[in-house]
């Protein structure tokens, strides 16, 4: 499902070793330092590729995630909100991102504007745990969900370009 | 743990301040190409891309590499090579190229290659190490060496000159340039080698010899020239034929030309031009502006000379006597040279009427010449007495036997004469005209003898000797051959030279003759003019006597020829014509003759000819009887002839008188006795056969018969009946004998001389052996025939 740019991308991105959830109070700090590490490292590369699309940021304990991801479709930037908890069962059980502005507007979706990610995803999650971790979710989960859902949207019209958006981001 | 989270959080501001580092912006490649190419069109942006494509340049740019790029390849770049290495269309290349050359004074664009000022330089400085080292260099060496135009070359390096490169260019060629010290090597040398020369030396060859650059050694050679280091001059220029001539040569050259001025008097224009002196002539008039020299053929002579030649001209005329210029003058002068020198001395002294040149260097005097005219004067009267004496022995006719002795004599002068000319003129050919006279001499005489026998008469005076000027038709009486003249002279004018005295001689000849010629006629006047009419009137008488009886003879005869046919008579008359007639025609042309001064001693010698030139000189009145007379010895009757005769007689003051009978008797007697006495004598059987015949003729009939041999059997038949049978017997069996011997004499000696009658039979053959003695038998017979009728016709009278 990946192209071969992000299964680059997606190769440089250091594997994480700890095996430790939230609950895990002990081994989550180094859980954490580790995911830390990796989506440092992948929005380095991202950047340096001229490749940034998100923007995230933790809670305290790094269990909550929110921040913004975009697309840039006919040169144009469409930027949506994102926000996903770390499950307990983590890192056994990806997270369950969600895209809530674009709820309702596409199947792939579940209630709440969950991204639908089980059907390709999830397979190649479960077969990685717990090497995989949250940088390996963004680049292998939402880039390319976003990247298939977002010009299908635009072009029937349910998602809009609004202006200054990109300025409100920032 | 704490730490642990603490680590979290600044790890989660790292990650925050990641996030919001700035993007790298990015434009993919074919957006970038889109957006340049856009703006190139729209000439918002000045750039140009690289032939492969892949990146985009700005002039600038190209200046600037092209720069970069002519200095790294030291100063000098090939647009080509530039065109490659920037990798820029070939277009821009160039025109860039060509904006740097044209905005920048120290590049330049040549032959399609940017070469700027440090490449010169160093070009310059490289050119000047090797100049250095070679003290020469040349531009189109310099060409080939580095590629590049000779005008360009020559312009850089010139302005470089005395900067960066050490030396020279040539002046006069400008693809040469020169170290100082090449030059200043040179110029010692050049110096060195024309110190050195003591004669004229083409420089074209020293160049060869010693390989000096041309124009160099010109100009180094006209400055050393004028700046007098060296003592000299060049002649002729910048050219091959250049020659440098030392002073010192010059100088030399003028010592000793003065010095032998000076000694000698005189110089040869042969002996200046051996001493390199190309136009000897003026060089001399050059030279010796102020002296007056006198300019001959082949040298000049100076004043000194001159004046002693005037001076010993002047003393032989004024001393009347001779001078011979020879010895004063230098051995070298050509006879030509001396002659103008001599006729020159001559003009200035005024002595050209009164002296004149023998010999091409002998001056004589008229004076002494007419002095020796005056030696001969005795012996020229002498000669002329003794000539006027001799004059009937030198009269006419080469035949004569004592002429013989004469003309052999003259002929044996003429002949030494001629070798004596011959010698002369080889001796003297082609050395002037004047001794020409001594060919001319042989040559006259020569066709002299060869018109002798063409005129006898006009010239029959002149036997004794050739004369010189006898073109002229006057009858003259040479006085002496010029080697008499030549004897003489030199008996009394000792001490001339040979040949001086032959070419007096010469000169003397003329005047001699013509003077002898006086002396001869007043001589021969104051001679002959007394004793010529005795002796005129004496000889008159005898020739009146001898003509008449010959006129009476010939009727005689004439009357004897009617006995015979008509043919024999007209062989008998011819006969008669050409004997006796001739005789009495020459009789009387003689005398004719002797009035004009040009008769013959014996007048049967005259001939047809000398009879019809000497008529040509008579007096028209005479001339046309006897003329006519002179005609009818041709004719065939003598009838023509006698009355011819009488008419000239007349014409000459004869009396022919016609002979009586006592006096054809006492005729006929004397021809009988005569013809007896002749039969006496011989011995030759045709002449006895011949002469009996004739005897018993005129004893037959009275009639006297002039016939020649051939007629004699007719004279015999003409006998029969006239005389006794066996007398006529006789004859005519000697008769057959005479003829049997002359046949065979005439066989035997095979025609040569059958035509002759009366010939000795000495190489008879056998067959007429037997013949001889029967006529030596017969022949007192015959004889008796006549000789005693003779006596019986005697006793008859």
């Amino acid at each position: 499902m990946a192209d071969d740019a992000t299964r680059r991308a997606v190769s440089q991105i250091p594997l994480l070793k700890t095996h430790a959830g939230p609950r895990d109070r002990s081994l989550w700090p180094l859980r954490l330092k580790e995911e830390y590490q990796a989506l440092i490292k992948f929005v380095e590369q991202n950047k340096e590729a001229d490749n940034d699309w998100f923007r995230l940021e933790s809670n305290a304990d790094g269990t909550r995630w929110t921040g913004t991801c975009w697309f840039i479709h006919d040169l144009l930037r469409y930027e949506f909100r994102l926000e996903f908890d770390v499950p307990v069962t983590y890192p056994d059980t990806a997270p369950e991102v969600a895209v809530p502005e674009l709820d309702g507007k596409t199947a792939k979706m579940y209630r709440g504007g969950k991204i639908c990610l089980t059907e390709h995803f999830a397979p190649l999650w479960a077969r990685n745990a717990p090497r995989f971790g949250l940088a390996h979710l963004m680049a292998l989960g939402l880039g390319p969900w976003l990247a298939v859902e977002v010009p299908d949207l635009i072009s029937k019209g349910l998602v809009v370009h609004k202006e200054g958006q990109r300025e409100t981001a920032e | 743990m704490a730490a642990d989270w603490e680590e979290i959080r600044r790890l989660a501001a790292d990650f925050q301040r990641a996030q919001f580092a700035d993007t790298v912006q990015r434009l993919s490649e074919r957006n970038c190409i889109e957006i340049i190419s856009k703006l190139v069109q729209e000439k918002k942006l000045d750039v140009v891309h690289t032939t492969d494509g892949k990146e985009y340049i700005t002039p600038a740019q190209i200046s600037r590499e092209i720069r970069d790029e002519l200095y790294v390849h030291g100063g000098r770049i090939n647009i080509v090579d530039l065109q490659q290495i920037i990798n820029v269309d070939w277009v821009h290349v160039e025109s860039r190229a060509n904006d740097i050359a044209k905005s920048d004074k120290g590049v330049q664009l040549v032959l399609g290659q940017l070469i700027d000022d440090t490449y010169l330089d160093r070009l310059a400085e490289e050119v000047n190490d090797k100049l250095q080292e070679a003290g020469l260099i040349t531009i189109s060496e310099l060409c080939k060496n580095y590629d590049l135009p000779g005008d360009f070359l020559t312009e850089e390096l010139s302005k470089r000159l005395g900067k960066l490169i050490q030396g020279e260019m040539d002046q006069y060629n400008r693809g040469v340039i020169f170290t100082p010290a090449f030059v200043a090597r040179h110029k010692a040398r050049i110096r060195g080698l024309f110190s050195g020369i003591t004669r004229p030396t083409p420089v074209s060859s020293m160049i060869g010899v010693f390989g000096f650059q041309e124009h160099l050694l010109y100009s180094v050679l006209e400055e050393l020239v004028n700046t007098g280091r060296l003592k000299g001059s060049v002649v002729g220029g910048r050219q091959d034929k250049a020659v440098y001539i030392p002073d010192i040569y010059a100088r030399t050259q003028n010592t000793w030309v003065d010095s032998f001025l000076q000694q000698n008097g005189y110089l040869e224009f042969d002996a200046l031009v051996r001493l390199g002196i190309p136009d000897p002539p003026t060089y001399i008039k050059k030279r010796f502006k102020s002296n007056k020299l006198l300019f001959l053929r082949a040298a000049c002579v100076g004043k000194t000379l001159v004046d002693q030649v005037e001076a010993s001209v002047e003393e032989a005329v004024n001393s009347s006597t001779w001078t011979d210029i020879q010895p004063i003058l230098p051995s070298c002068l050509t006879d030509e040279d001396v002659g103008m020198l001599i006729s020159q001395a001559m003009r200035n002294t005024n002595v050209h009427s009164s002296a004149r040149i023998l010999g091409g260097t002998v001056v004589v005097s008229e004076k002494f010449i007419s002095n020796c005219l005056t030696l001969f004067d005795e012996a020229m009267q002498q000669k002329a007495q003794k000539e006027v004496k001799n004059n009937p022995v030198f009269l006419i006719s080469e035949n004569d036997v004592k002429q013989a002795s004469a003309l052999t004599e003259s002929s044996a002068l003429s002949k030494k004469e001629k070798r004596e000319a011959e010698r002369r003129k080889k001796a003297t050919e082609g050395s002037g005209s004047v001794k020409a006279g001594g060919g001319g001499n042989a040559r006259e005489i020569r066709i002299r003898k060869t018109k002798k026998k063409g005129r006898k008469e006009e010239d029959s005076d002149d036997e004794t000797g050739p004369s010189q000027q006898n073109r002229s038709k006057q009858t003259e009486a040479p006085f002496m051959a010029q080697e008499e003249i030549v004897a003489v002279l030199e008996e009394r004018v000792s001490d001339c030279p040979e040949e001086i005295l032959s070419e007096l001689a010469e000169h003397l000849v003329r005047p001699l003759n013509k003077a002898y010629q006086e002396v001869l006629r007043t001589v021969f006047m104051s001679s002959s003019s007394s004793p010529s009419g005795a002796n005129k009137k004496k000889s008159m008488k005898d020739l009146q006597e001898e003509i008449t009886n010959l006129y009476n003879n010939i009727r005689l005869f004439e009357k004897g020829t009617k006995f015979f046919s008509d043919e024999t008579q007209v062989h008998i008359s011819k006969h008669i014509l050409k004997t006796l007639c001739t005789d009495v025609t020459n009789i009387l042309v003689n005398f004719l003759a002797a009035d004009l001064m040009m008769s013959a001693e014996n007048p049967s010698s005259i001939t047809t000819e000398v009879r019809v030139k000497i008529l040509s000189k008579l007096s028209e009145e005479t001339k046309g009887p006897l003329m006519k007379l002179h005609n009818s010895l041709n004719g065939k009757a003598i009838e023509d002839f006698l009355t011819n005769i009488e008419s000239c007689a007349e014409v000459c003051g004869f009396m022919l008188k016609k002979g009586d009978k006592k006096r054809e008797r006492q005729a006929l007697f004397v021809h009988r006795h005569a013809l007896t006495e002749q039969l006496k004598e011989t011995e030759d059987p045709a002449l006895v056969l011949h002469l009996t015949s004739v005897l018993l003729f005129q004893a037959s009939t009275n009639c006297m018969l002039h016939a020649p041999g051939r007629c004699v059997p007719q004279i015999i038949g003409t006998l029969t009946g006239r005389i006794p049978t066996e007398q006529q017997q006789l004859l005519s069996a000697y008769q057959s004998l005479v003829v049997k011997q002359l046949v065979s004499q005439s066989q035997s000696k095979k025609q040569e001389e059958a035509g002759e009658e009366a010939n000795k039979e000495e190489e008879q053959d056998e067959e007429g052996r037997s013949v001889r003695t029967q006529l030596i038998n017969l022949m007192p017979q015959v004889k008796d025939l006549v000789l005693s009728q003779k006596k019986l016709s005697v006793t008859e009278e």
